[in-house]
């Protein structure tokens, strides 16, 4: 090298390499430093030689990791320098010191430039490189019209093609907006042609690069690359230089794989066809072998090949043969192959026809879930939860659990959820389910979350069926000696709420049930105790005919813990003691636990926000999300034999995907484009579907009825069924349909339709699979409607129908609605309107459809009403006066006071009139505190109809205010003065509805304690 | 409550332990890795000497290239355990003859593991003086009981040293010619404002003495400090002599002294050890006679200039004189060139401290000499900060002369033997931390 003559440099490196520690190496560097300083101060100046071997000096210290703030002047001018050496010292400093916002790189350009279109290859090799390693806006401005020449030039080696391409690539990357890409497409084409492999390796890079900003205009270079491919995996005219160990230049392999998959499909057959020859030759040919490179190179290869095969969207056999491939991966014992094939098990099952062949290995997975590599296990974990179906999930389920007692810790709470997940969503019968997760409990109750046995106990509530049995099993796992808290709670509860449909049976009355369970009291903490409390409530209160014995000991219990410390366990025990006292009314407020309302698994919700940390796993979310069945319980549908498929079982999807879906289809998109997975955690829109909602009811027993149940509308508004249909019956016409369908509209249909009422486009209906949007436009008496049907979700939407129920006065035309929408698609369908008469009737749709087996019927008012057909007209006051004085007492002109009016001042009266095309004109009235307005009507029978408006208001009490409505048309003053009214005077906010039954209301009050109670 | 040290450990500089003693079980073997982790490895090393990790306390000192790590659980005297540290490390120097470092631990792991063992016991200090000690643990071969040849030595009584009223010293000894030196040593901190106003100023001093006495003699020592003269005037019920009198603060003794005699009749009486010892420790921060004045100019023209202009001035006696003064004059980092004119002495550019070093090797009181240097700095790309302008520095030692205005009154020696006794007595004043603001 060029530093066997530097002595000095030699000398110095070596001193600091003597350096005991980091104290000396300071202090001779520091020296070394203060030497440079004055050789670079020398007045007489230095020689090309000196200079070199400073600045390599420099460079030396710079790499140790002190600061260099000085002489780069010296080092930009060796660029310059005439001589190899110093010529590339100068660039390697430069390269390594400066970076692309210095000045001093303005001075390099020019000589930069010089060395690049000069002839000296080696100099246009080091000032490419230089250029590639700083890459800065400058560099890209000045240098790359030449950089791009040299990359075409026929006459320049490889060697320095390979650079110029590279260095263009390193440009191009960072300021895509400098380097001026037009025409490159052909250009792309003639390198692609190019011969030899370590240019065209360099131009693959290029090539990638461009087309992952834009692959439209480089269509042309894909059949190229496809027949690179082919001469590779041919091994046809590849250089012994190139192959390594025995593959074909795998890199240029990958890279151009890689390039492929920025297309998005291949429509042209015959390149299709050769392709897939030559990634069934990769699948071919590809096979574990003992040397670890080769089997790297080939594995690299293979993976992009993977990934563009589902990329591409391969035929099935493909696919399969694919998987088989990965399912000799996984019987490898190499853990570093094994789990290269889990984790692109994983991923391939995002395509969805391979479930059934991976399903195939399922064996074998789950010998990976021993494996002593906690990572493989890991992967193994999350493919079987991915793999899960209805088919499998009983054996995945047992084998989770029977892992979950030998898995390690790190592992537990995960697995622990994710068992539980699996058993609600995939569970053949519900008694299975709640078997699973007893025993879920019993193995691993440190890792089960509250969530979990809530959910439980949500299921049994709502399942009357399932009811003996779960306290059955409860009560067997409470004989057992020792038992997790959680199972304490579990059990407790169910014994408590069902232990009298026990009671026939032996060693199950009351007293016995109330002393094993007693029992446990003692060893529980002051959580659990609030539970056990109520169970003994509960348990007194079943007991017919009362037993004397057992209520004298469940009060000297409550009397005990009268003085608690804790206020839960306080409260509970005064009250039930003075409840217990009362006998009857005891019966009403402990009267068994009311359904709970459908909603969405919290658990899964929760595996959601778990599963951010690695991409695979939400790639299997992603599916997760897809699942057609899902957890909620209807218990009216549950079949009477137990023993039908699964998909029709009352298991109904609550879906959380609503306005994520779209996210995750282009995530999904994107996932595919560059071969990786890098999908963000979109959080559920519904988050109020949570299930700790419902159980946040207030604990207070002594809250009037009518509290708990505006209470409960507070947490859970909209969702509730009393919520609902509140708000329902004060709107003039109710959306019947909508409480009785399991499937929840987003957001508030009628404030949906109030806003439609006032602007001519916007949504009308939202839920989890479908948005109904809606566009108008009006013409006189005539009116055009465009309702938008989208499927939100990935499967179609069948049994599409819509029925308009027109009023009288209109006369509407729908277009025929197609019956199925196609998943992600949007439906339009056309609707005539034309008014006939004046009426504020409104017309309602009747919309139906049908997603898997749940059948979703809604009744929507749709926005052709009465003001829809006015057309503002502004009177000046000589047209106006006329006309008033000519329309002249009832029944042409109507006036009445109106009380009750919702206070507005003037300019926001204005306005609301205003919005309806009711123009007031301003000044009009004399007095300040009037209002006076006109408008035309349109309808078939009045035709073009004026209509005017004077408001009187009254300062000093805005609550009242007199009115007078005038036009030539009776019908149309009446309406028209009703419907002005029905706008201003305040709509009454929901009442709650008056209380059905006492009864009733106490379940209701009673169930808030008992949530209260579950809650802790 | 002692110092009830779990362990104690010695460190390189990079953390690997050189050597260690458990005294107790209650700390892990590895809990020298979370020292080594959270605050060997972090920015924290250095700034506090005590920290707190997992319910151990590491009590750290660095000494030349080794660290001196104790570590305890439960709530020690910390004081107490730096002393210790302090005073083992005198003991190893003083077995190994001078240096403790890395290399001095790993050439006589044997002998540390043996005084570690003597001069702590289940974690509380032991005796740790080195005449004791090295009675006993010697780096001799063992001798064979059954040699024939007589111990040209007493064979030491280990009990009577260890329990006896005189510990520190042996009985029987005898010296031809009975010598006392007494040495006072002080050095000087300082830190002076570029306007020459005292900042903060102290002054710490020791006796030292070195005794070769036959004999138990018994030693007094008058100095002309505050509470001795007041006593002893007030004794003698007569005025106390005119002149200064000097308040000391502060002040330690060896354990030789007779404390009961220290409070009720304020003297320092005693029975030296043989040979060296360190009989007191005092501190002074009133009254300070500053040996050097030091006027410095420094100003920056423009970017690439500076100028320092440095005048010296001792306050001393005419007749004393200073030796090995250097004083070191900060420049920017990135100085190139530098040119010097100094009236005496010699002065050049150290990069590696970035400072200019003048040096006068014999500097007479009562005299100014001045440097003035011109200084080139080369430019930088980085961002023109304003230089820190750190203080001067300052080293020198002073002969008889004590900032402190210190003086030996009378040492008087008493032996039955009634022998006749040489005194000689000496001061030196030495530059602590001794800095001028510029």
């Amino acid at each position: 090298m060029a530093l066997s003559g530097m002595r000095g440099l030699s000398v110095f490196i070596s001193d600091v390499r003597n350096c005991q520690n980091k104290e000396q190496e300071r202090v001779r560097v520091d020296k070394e430093l203060g030497n440079i300083r004055t050789r670079f101060k020398n007045d007489k100046g230095l020689t090309h030689y000196e200079k070199k071997k400073y600045v390599w000096k420099m460079l030396y210290i710079y790499m140790l990791g002190y600061d260099v703030d000085f002489g780069h002047m010296e080092a930009v001018s060796l660029i310059s320098a005439p001589k190899y050496p110093e010529k590339q010292v100068g660039y390697i400093v430069t390269s390594c010191l400066l970076n692309e916002n210095h000045d001093f790189l303005r001075l390099a350009i020019n000589t930069v430039r010089n060395d690049i279109i000069g002839r000296n290859e080696t100099f246009q090799c080091l000032a490419l490189t230089m250029v590639g390693n700083i890459g800065g806006r400058d560099f890209s401005e000045s240098l790359a019209p030449d950089v791009q020449k040299l990359l075409m030039s026929s006459s320049c080696r490889p060697l320095v093609r390979k650079k110029a391409a590279l260095c263009l690539l390193r440009l191009y990357r960072k300021n895509p907006d400098v380097v001026n890409i037009d025409g490159w497409s052909d250009r792309m084409v003639q390198l692609l042609d190019e011969r030899d492999l370590g240019v065209l390796t360099s131009v693959m890079s290029l090539l990638v690069a461009l087309v992952s900003n834009n692959h439209d205009t480089y269509w042309s270079c894909l059949p190229k690359c496809v027949k690179i491919l082919e001469r590779l995996s041919r091994n046809h005219d590849v250089p012994q230089e190139y192959t390594y160990y025995g593959i074909p230049s795998p890199w240029l392999q990958v890279k151009t794989m890689r390039a492929l998959q920025y297309f998005p499909a291949i429509e042209d057959p015959n390149i299709r066809r050769s392709l897939f020859e030559v990634l069934q030759r990769i699948l071919m040919g590809t096979d574990v072998v003992k040397n670890v490179n080769k089997n790297n190179a080939s594995h690299a290869v293979l993976f992009e090949a993977l990934a563009l095969v589902m990329h591409l969207d391969a035929e099935k056999e493909m696919m399969s043969q694919c998987v088989a491939l990965l399912g000799k991966f996984i019987s490898v014992r190499e853990p570093n192959i094994r789990y290269l094939g889990l984790e692109n098990m994983t991923r391939m099952l995002m395509v969805a026809d391979v479930h059934d062949i991976i399903k195939r290995h399922q064996a074998q997975i789950i010998t990976s879930l021993k494996d002593p590599d906690i990572s493989i296990r890991r992967r193994a974990l999350d493919l079987l939860y991915g793999l899960c179906d209805v088919t499998n999930a009983k054996d995945i389920v047992e084998e989770l659990l029977q892992y979950l007692s030998s898995a390690d810790f790190a592992m537990r709470e995960e697995l622990a959820l994710k068992a539980a997940i699996l058993a609600e969503k995939f569970a053949p019968d519900l008694s299975w389910y709640v078997d699973v997760i007893l025993q879920l409990i019993d193995k691993a109750g440190d890792f089960v979350s509250d969530d979990i046995w809530f959910r439980v106990v949500q299921f049994v509530t709502n399942n009357e069926d399932l009811q003996p049995y779960a306290a059955a099993k409860a009560k067997e796992y409470v004989d057992k000696p020792a038992l997790h808290e959680t199972m304490v709670k579990v059990s407790a509860y169910l014994l408590g709420e069902y232990s009298h449909l026990l009671a026939r049976r032996p060693g199950c009355s009351p007293k016995e049930i109330f002393s094993i369970i007693h029992e446990k009291l003692p060893t529980v903490s002051a959580a659990t105790v609030p539970i056990l409390l109520s169970t003994y409530a509960k348990i007194l209160m079943h007991t017919q005919p009362p037993d004397p014995e057992l209520q004298d000991r469940i009060w000297a219990i409550f009397n005990k813990y009268e003085s608690c410390i804790d206020a839960e366990i306080q409260q509970r025990a005064v009250e039930y003691f003075a409840l217990s006292r009362k006998g009857a009314v005891l019966m009403d407020i402990l009267a068994e636990m009311p359904k709970f309302p459908e909603r969405q698994s919290a658990l899964l919700k929760k595996a959601e926000d778990t599963e951010i940390d690695t991409a695979e796993q939400s790639a299997i979310k992603l599916r997760t999300q897809q699942q057609t069945s899902n957890a909620l319980v209807v218990t009216d549908q549950r079949p009477a034999n137990g023993s039908l498929p699964v998909g029709q079982l009352s298991l109904v999807k609550m879906p959380s995907i609503s306005s994520t879906a779209g996210a995750n289809a282009i995530d999904q998109g994107l996932a595919h484009a560059d071969g990786t997975l890098s999908i963000v955690d979109p959080q559920p829109a519904t988050s109020s579907a949570d299930l700790l909602g419902d159980l946040l009811g207030p604990p207070a027993i002594e809250d009037p009825p009518g509290a708990a149940v505006s209470a409960q509308q507070n947490v859970v508004p909209g969702l509730d069924l009393e919520g609902a249909s509140n708000a329902a019956d004060a709107l003039a016409l109710a959306l019947v349909g909508v409480q009785s369908n399991s499937v929840q509209p987003i957001g508030n249909i009628a404030e949906k339709f109030q806003a439609l009422c006032l602007k001519d486009s916007g949504v009308l209906y939202e839920d989890p699979y479908i948005q109904i949007g809606i566009k108008a436009d009006w013409r006189t008496q005539h009116g055009r409607l465009v309702l938008f049907l989208g499927n939100k979700v990935t499967s179609p939407l069948d049994s599409v129908q819509a029925l308009i129920l027109p009023p009288t006065h209109l006369k509407m035309e729908l277009s025929l609605v197609p019956e199925t929408i196609p998943p992600r698609a949007q439906v339009q369908c056309p609707l005539e309107v034309v008014n006939l008469r004046p009426s504020r009737d409104v017309a309602v749709l009747d919309f139906s459809y049908k997603f898997g087996t749940t059948v979703v019927n809604v009744k929507l008012r749709l926005p052709a009403v009465f003001s829809k057909f006015f057309q503002p007209i502004s009177l000046a006051a000589e047209e106006f006066f006329p006309q008033w004085r000519s329309l002249s007492g009832p029944p042409l002109k109507l006036q009445e006071v109106v009380r009750g009016v919702k206070p507005l001042s003037l300019p926001e009266m204005a306005n609301l009139f205003n919005s309806f095309h009711l123009i007031v004109a301003p000044g009009l009235d004399p007095n300040p505190n009037n209002l006076a307005a006109s408008t035309t009507f349109y309808s078939e029978s009045t035709r073009a109809m004026l209509c005017l408006i004077r408001v009187e208001t009254d300062p000093s009490d805005r609550t009242q205010l007199r009115m007078t409505v005038a036009s030539g048309d009776p019908t149309l003053t009446f309406e028209l003065k009703e419907f002005i009214k029905e706008q201003l005077i305040s709509i009454p906010t929901p009442t709650p509805v008056p209380a059905p039954a006492h009864q009733h209301q106490n379940q209701q009050h009673h169930r808030h304690s008992l949530q209260g109670q579950l809650q802790v | 409550m002692p110092v009830s040290a779990s362990a104690i450990y010695f460190l390189n500089l990079r953390g690997d332990v050189l050597i260690n003693r458990l005294y107790r079980d209650d700390v892990g073997g590895n809990m020298v890795d979370a020292f080594r982790m959270h605050i060997m490895q972090t920015k924290e090393l250095g700034t506090c000497p005590v920290r707190q990790i997992g319910g151990c306390s590491f009590f750290y000192m660095r000494i030349s290239n080794v660290y001196v790590v104790i570590v305890v659980s439960g709530n020690a005297n910390v004081a107490c355990a730096f002393k210790f540290v302090v005073e083992a490390v005198n003991l190893f120097k003083s077995y190994f003859g001078g240096a403790f470092d890395e290399d001095a631990i790993r050439n006589n792991f044997v002998l540390i593991y043996e005084l570690l063992d003597e001069i702590m016991d289940f974690g509380y200090p032991q005796n740790l003086s080195p005449e004791i000690l090295k009675l006993y643990i010697t780096q001799e071969g063992v001798r064979s009981p059954f040699s024939s040849k007589s111990a040209d030595r007493p064979v030491p009584n280990a009990t009577l040293q260890v329990t006896g009223a005189v510990g520190w010293r042996r009985e029987g000894l005898v010296y031809k010619k009975n010598e006392v030196f007494l040495d006072i040593v002080e050095s000087v901190n300082l830190l002076m404002s570029s306007k020459g106003v005292v900042l903060r100023c102290d002054v710490t001093g020791k006796v030292l003495m070195k005794c070769f006495l036959s004999g138990m003699p018994d030693l007094k020592l008058g100095l002309n400090d505050k509470i001795g003269l007041e006593k002893e005037s007030e004794l003698k019920s007569r005025p106390s002599k005119s002149g200064k009198t000097i308040e000391l603060d502060d002040v330690t003794f060896h354990q030789c002294v007779n404390l009961t005699r220290f409070n009720s009749e304020k003297t320092v009486s005693f029975v030296p050890p043989d040979g060296e010892f360190e009989l007191m420790k005092y501190r002074i921060t009133e009254g300070v006679n500053l040996p050097f004045r030091v006027l410095p100019t420094i100003k920056e023209l423009g970017r690439t200039r500076v100028e320092v202009n440095v005048k010296v001035k001792s306050v001393f006696g005419a007749k004393m004189f200073a030796l090995g003064v250097v004083i070191k004059i900060p420049v920017p980092k990135q100085t190139a060139k530098t040119s010097f004119q100094v009236t005496a002495g010699r002065a050049k550019y150290n990069a590696a401290i970035d400072c200019l070093v003048w040096k006068i090797r014999k500097f007479p009181g009562q005299t100014e000499p001045t440097m003035s240097a011109e200084i080139e700095l080369i430019s930088t790309i980085a961002e023109k900060k304003s230089w820190t302008r750190p203080p001067i520095q300052m080293e020198f030692q002073v002969p008889m002369f004590t900032a402190s205005g210190l003086r030996v009154r009378f040492l008087k020696v008493w032996e039955k033997s009634g022998y006749n006794t040489v005194e000689w007595v000496r001061y030196i004043t030495k530059a602590g931390s001794y800095e001028i603001r510029c």
